[in-house]
Formats: structure tokens, C-alpha cells, sequence
């Protein structure tokens, strides 16, 4: 079966991988359930409270946010009216849902991306390490690591925050390393000479000047974490991702089509609002 | 310079090329496809047929990976030949070919399949072995679930039960989602859709090794209840009529049954079915003891032993289960080739 490769050198570490798997989950997975129920009561919260929000309030703030962002009345029109459209469809609810997903994980993305990324351009060692890890974390398929994750954390909206969170923080930490590698030396050092401590040298002049940079990371993660919004509908986190899925078990492709959309739509408002206040950052 | 690679391509086709002539000379006929069903139980029947298909009637067979829903696209289109285990008339696609004529269920390969919803039993006995009390020691009927959300806490919404549906777009969804209207349940109870077969297998899997409390719907034959003490909750019997009720969502007023009993069969496209007459006569005939069949799965989930093998091993180990499916002198190759 193996072709022509000898099968003396052949070998196999799925059983240590499964045992240590077994092991984890018998001794530390009541633990972990633990922490992952308040990462969950975060995501529930905020799921709440958009969904407290009556329609046209939400709608509401989403003209006003991109207005703010664009400055242009038709495009805030034209994005409020794609969110409408979504509602239309009758996937209002899953939408709150997929968004509060988005949200957190793009959140907890800033977090750890944005330090990651100065981190890493400022230690050429931190960077050889960390930069295969990226590679892992981009390409590896998701099912691989997302069913360890769930028997540890739980099913449903937890393991998919992980999944997304692992899928959609390599373009923010190797965008935002860019960002600040790309940044003069002279004008660091100019900074410096006037007293200027590290701290202050970060905040006043590398981020701001990274700046474009770290939006342009921060949007390619939303698009990323939209796009595991199918995947982790297979982990039970409900959303738009499971009408897409539920359309595709049953070739019911409109369906799909619908929901499937209505992830574009969302996409797209994220990504023009976002875009335009990095391209404010810029000018 | 240029010509070299060029020179260098055309070799590697030209031998590429040789290669697949000298494999088409050697086996005239082309393979009989099978469907590469994921699942162990489906997986497990695959191999059982196409090693008595390879060794009895001397055709050779491969397989195509895919879903469930492309692989009976493919079958109806002849891209696929054969699907070893299929729940008849459980999906639209199946229905849709299987009336336009393009493929045929043959058989009833596993009798007294079932599907419900299960426990773990120390839920209901307790473990005294791994220290675990008894959490809800009155719980066998599907409503005495009324007085247990608690134990099946949903950290999600902490004042209701969860109930492990199975994921979206299954019919047994639909199903599920209208017994807790049925049950009266769905007030107390979170209907958690699972999202994939894969994820609700983790879920209860770590559940039951972490002894933690979990109500789940599943069915057999498969290496999770072969391999667990589970306790399936009593539920009405079985009425075609309230049945109705529970297969159509739109239904606002369902009312309980136990589910149709599952038919198991092995799917065929309309081509196979005119091309190998005698293959299809012992298709026909496969009947797959489910206790047996449970078991075998289980061995084979725990020591995590290919198909392959595990279907040699089976049919090793139970002759008499497969004798009556074939022609004695087929049954005499298969067995000298195990």
C-alpha cells in the first residue's frame, strides 16, 4: 500500500498523539471547562446585547459608524441597506450571532496579534521561531486541532473563537511586523536623542506609523474569520455558517446561496468600514 | 537549452503513458467503484463487500472519497457504482434519484437498526468504580427528563438542559427538534444542534471519559454503543401517524413516537445494477448481525485497526454470516483468500 518507500523507516506517532489526548482530557478537561464557561459568558453577553437591540437601532448605528468612517452619505446608505437585506432574507438573528462571534475573535486577535507583531519585529530570534508557527496555524487543516480543542473546551461557540482565533491572527502579527520594520530607523532614533523613552517612542511614533500597516492586518483577519464562520458551524457555533451548512447536507443550494451571501454582505460592511477609517489613519 | 525540458517532458509522458497502457492490458474491465464512507459502520460494510466482490467474483474495486450528499449525486450519475451502507429514504437527494430511476436500494443489511436518544448508564446507576454518583437515578422514559434539565446543564444558558441534536440538514434534525415539542421538553431543554458527526462524537466522547452527565441522539450500528454502556430513554411506541408529525418541521403540533425503524441497504446506480446481475443477487441477500456488528466496530474504533482489516478479521470470524449471501464456490475463494 505504501508504494516503494521501505518500510523499515516508516513510522507512526498517532497512538502518543491519541494517548496524550486521552490523558489531557481525563485530567484537565473539567479545568478547562471552567475557564472556557467565562470566555463563554463573555460571548453570550455581547450576543445578548445585540440581540437586545431592536433591528433598526442596530441598523442605526451601523449608518452612523460608517458615515463616521466613510463620510459619505450614499456609501453608509448602501452598507446599511446590505445588513437590511440580510434581514430580509430572515437571518437577522443569525446574523447578531455570527457577528458577536466575529467580534470577540477579532478582538481577542488585536490583543494578542498587535504585541505579537512589534514583538517580532524588534527580536530577529522571537521572528525565526515564530514564523513557522504562523505557516502551522495557517495551514493545518482546521478539523485537526478544532476536535482536541472541542473534547477539552466544550462544543459550540468556545472551540470556534479558538479555531477562528488561530485561522485569522497570522495576517495581523506578520502585517502588523511589516508595519513597524518598514519604519525609518532615523526617525526612531531622532526620538530617542530627544528623550524619548522606549514606551513612548512605541506609542508616539512606531504605531502611528505602522498604523496603515496594522489595519490592513487587522482587516485581512475579519475577511479570515468570516470565512471560519462555516467551519465553526461544524463545531456547533450557531450562526450563518450553519444555514450554509444545513444547505449543503441536504443540497438545498439555495439555501446555501442565501446564507452564504449574507456572510459576503456582512464581509463587505465590516471591510469598507474598517478600511476607511485605516485609510483616515493614513491621510 | 529550451529543448531539453521539453525533450524531459515529453519522456515523462510518454512513459506515463506506457505505464497506464500496460495496467489497462493487465485488467481489461475497469474497477467497480465504492463509495468511501467516513463513518466505521459504513466503513467497515464497504470493505466486508469489496473483499468478497475482489476475492469471490475476481472484479477489482477502488474507492472515491466524498460527503454523503456528493456521493449519492455520484451515484446517480454512474461516477460511483456502489454505496455499501445507506439510509434509505432519509435524504432528498436519494429520494430524488431513487424515483427518477438511477438508483436502487438493495437489501436490508443491518435489521433493528435503531436510533434515540442515549445516556451514559452511570447517569442512571452510578460508577462506583470511578466514584461517580447517581445524578438522575430515576431517568428511563423520555419524559422523566422533565425533571433533570439540571443535570444536563448548557453552560451556554445555564438555567436550561442541553440536548445534543444531531448537526443541521440530517433529517433525524428535523425529527429530534420536533420530539422535544412532542415531549413537552423544549422549554427546558436547549436543542444544540451538533454541526458535524465528528464534533458530536468528541463531545460525547470526552464526556463519558470525563464522567460527566450528557443526553445525546445517536444510533447504531456504531462503535460508540458497542463500545459504552448507554441507556437509551423509553419513548412511545412506534405510530405511523404521529411519526408524520415528527418528520414534517412545520408541524406545530407533534406528537411522541419512537422513530421509524431504520432500513439499511446497500445503494447501487442503475448502470451496476444491469452490468452485475449475480453481484446484486448477493447484495440482496447481506444481512449483518447488529450485536456482532456493533461489536466488531467497537474492537475496531478501540485498537484503531484499518477497515481492511477489521472486515478480513470479521469475516474470518463469522463464516456463517456470510456463506448465505453467496454461491458456495464463491464462498470457497473468498474463504481460501482471508
Amino acid at each position: 500500500m505504501s508504494g516503494g518507500f521501505p518500510e523499515a523507516l516508516q513510522f507512526s506517532f498517532a497512538e502518543r498523539v491519541n494517548r496524550l489526548v486521552d490523558w489531557l482530557v481525563l485530567h484537565y478537561g473539567d479545568h478547562l471547562r471552567s475557564v472556557s464557561d467565562h470566555l463563554l459568558q463573555l460571548l453570550v453577553s455581547l450576543e445578548n446585547l445585540l440581540r437586545l437591540m431592536p433591528w433598526w437601532l442596530v441598523l442605526a448605528l451601523v449608518g452612523l459608524l460608517a458615515w463616521h468612517a466613510c463620510r459619505s452619505l450614499p456609501r453608509a446608505l448602501g452598507l446599511t441597506a446590505l445588513l437590511l437585506l440580510i434581514g430580509m432574507l430572515g437571518l437577522w438573528d443569525k446574523l447578531l450571532q455570527t457577528l458577536a462571534l466575529v467580534l470577540v475573535s477579532t478582538g481577542l486577535c488585536v490583543l494578542v496579534g498587535v504585541p505579537l507583531g512589534v514583538l517580532l519585529a524588534s527580536k530577529p530570534l522571537v521572528r525565526r521561531v515564530v514564523m513557522p508557527v504562523l505557516d502551522v496555524m495557517q495551514t493545518l487543516p482546521a478539523f485537526v486541532y478544532l476536535i482536541p480543542v472541542l473534547m477539552l473546551f466544550g462544543l459550540g461557540k468556545v472551540p470556534a473563537v479558538f479555531a477562528t482565533l488561530i485561522y485569522a491572527l497570522p495576517p495581523l502579527v506578520r502585517l502588523t511586523e511589516l508595519g513597524m520594520r518598514q519604519i525609518d530607523p532615523s526617525l526612531l532614533r531622532a526620538a530617542g536623542s530627544l528623550g524619548a523613552n522606549r514606551w513612548q517612542r512605541l506609542r508616539s511614533i512606531a504605531l502611528p506609523l505602522a498604523l496603515p500597516s496594522i489595519m490592513a492586518g487587522l482587516n485581512q483577519s475579519v475577511m479570515m474569520a468570516l470565512s471560519m464562520v462555516v467551519v465553526a458551524s461544524m463545531i456547533g457555533a450557531r450562526g450563518l455558517g450553519e444555514d450554509v451548512l444545513a444547505g449543503i447536507q441536504t443540497l438545498n443550494v439555495g439555501q446555501g446561496v442565501e446564507a452564504g451571501l449574507a456572510i459576503v454582505a456582512l464581509a463587505m460592511v465590516i471591510d469598507r468600514i474598517s478600511q476607511a477609517y485605516g485609510q483616515r489613519e493614513r491621510a | 537549452m529550451k529543448r531539453i525540458p521539453t525533450l524531459l517532458a515529453t519522456l515523462v509522458l510518454a512513459l506515463g503513458l506506457a505505464s497506464t497502457d500496460s495496467v489497462a492490458a493487465n485488467d481489461a474491465r475497469t474497477p467497480i467503484h465504492f463509495g468511501a464512507i467516513g463513518w466505521e459502520s459504513g466503513a467497515l460494510t464497504t470493505e466486508i463487500l469489496r473483499l468478497i466482490v475482489e476475492k469471490g467474483y475476481g472484479y477489482p474495486t477502488d474507492t472515491l472519497p466524498g460527503s454523503t450528499v456528493s456521493m449519492e449525486v455520484a451515484l446517480a450519475r454512474n461516477d460511483l457504482q456502489v454505496i455499501a451502507e445507506e439510509w434509505a429514504g432519509r435524504s432528498p437527494a436519494w429520494v430524488r434519484a431513487e424515483q427518477a430511476g438511477q438508483v436502487f436500494s438493495l437489501g436490508d443489511t443491518v435489521k433493528n437498526a435503531e436510533e434515540g436518544w442515549w445516556v451514559p448508564a452511570y447517569v442512571v446507576k452510578g460508577d462506583p468504580q470511578r466514584n461517580l454518583k447517581p445524578l438522575a437515578p430515576d431517568l428511563r422514559s423520555v419524559d422523566d427528563l422533565k425533571r433533570y434539565p439540571q443535570v444536563f446543564r448548557d453552560p451556554e444558558s445555564p438555567d436550561k438542559g442541553r440536548f445534543l441534536n444531531s448537526p443541521s440538514g440530517w433529517t433525524s434534525e428535523t425529527v429530534n427538534s420536533q420530539k422535544l415539542k412532542a415531549y413537552g421538553l423544549d422549554q427546558q431543554y436547549v436543542n444544540f444542534r451538533s454541526g458535524s458527526g465528528a464534533a458530536l462524537d468528541a463531545e460525547i466522547n470526552s464526556a463519558i471519559r470525563r464522567g460527566q452527565p450528557v443526553l445525546f441522539y445517536y444510533w447504531s450500528p456504531t462503535p460508540l454503543i458497542g463500545r459504552h454502556e448507554l441507556i437509551r430513554l423509553e419513548e412511545p411506541p412506534f405510530d405511523p401517524d404521529a411519526w408524520a408529525t415528527l418528520t414534517d418541521p412545520r408541524n406545530t403540533n407533534p406528537r411522541g413516537s419512537r422513530s421509524l425503524p431504520a432500513k439499511l441497504s446497500i445503494g447501487v446506480s442503475a448502470a451496476f445494477r444491469e452490468q452485475y446481475p449475480e453481484l446484486v443477487a448477493a447484495f440482496a441477500q447481506v444481512d449483518l448481525p447488529i450485536d456482532r456488528l456493533n461489536k466488531a466496530l467497537a474492537h475496531m474504533n478501540e485498537t484503531r485497526q484499518p477497515p481492511r482489516t477489521a472486515a478480513q478479521a470479521f469475516l474470518r470470524d463469522n463464516p456463517a454470516v456470510w456463506k448465505a449471501w453467496v454461491p458456495a464456490e464463491v464462498a470457497a475463494k473468498v474463504e481460501a483468500a482471508l
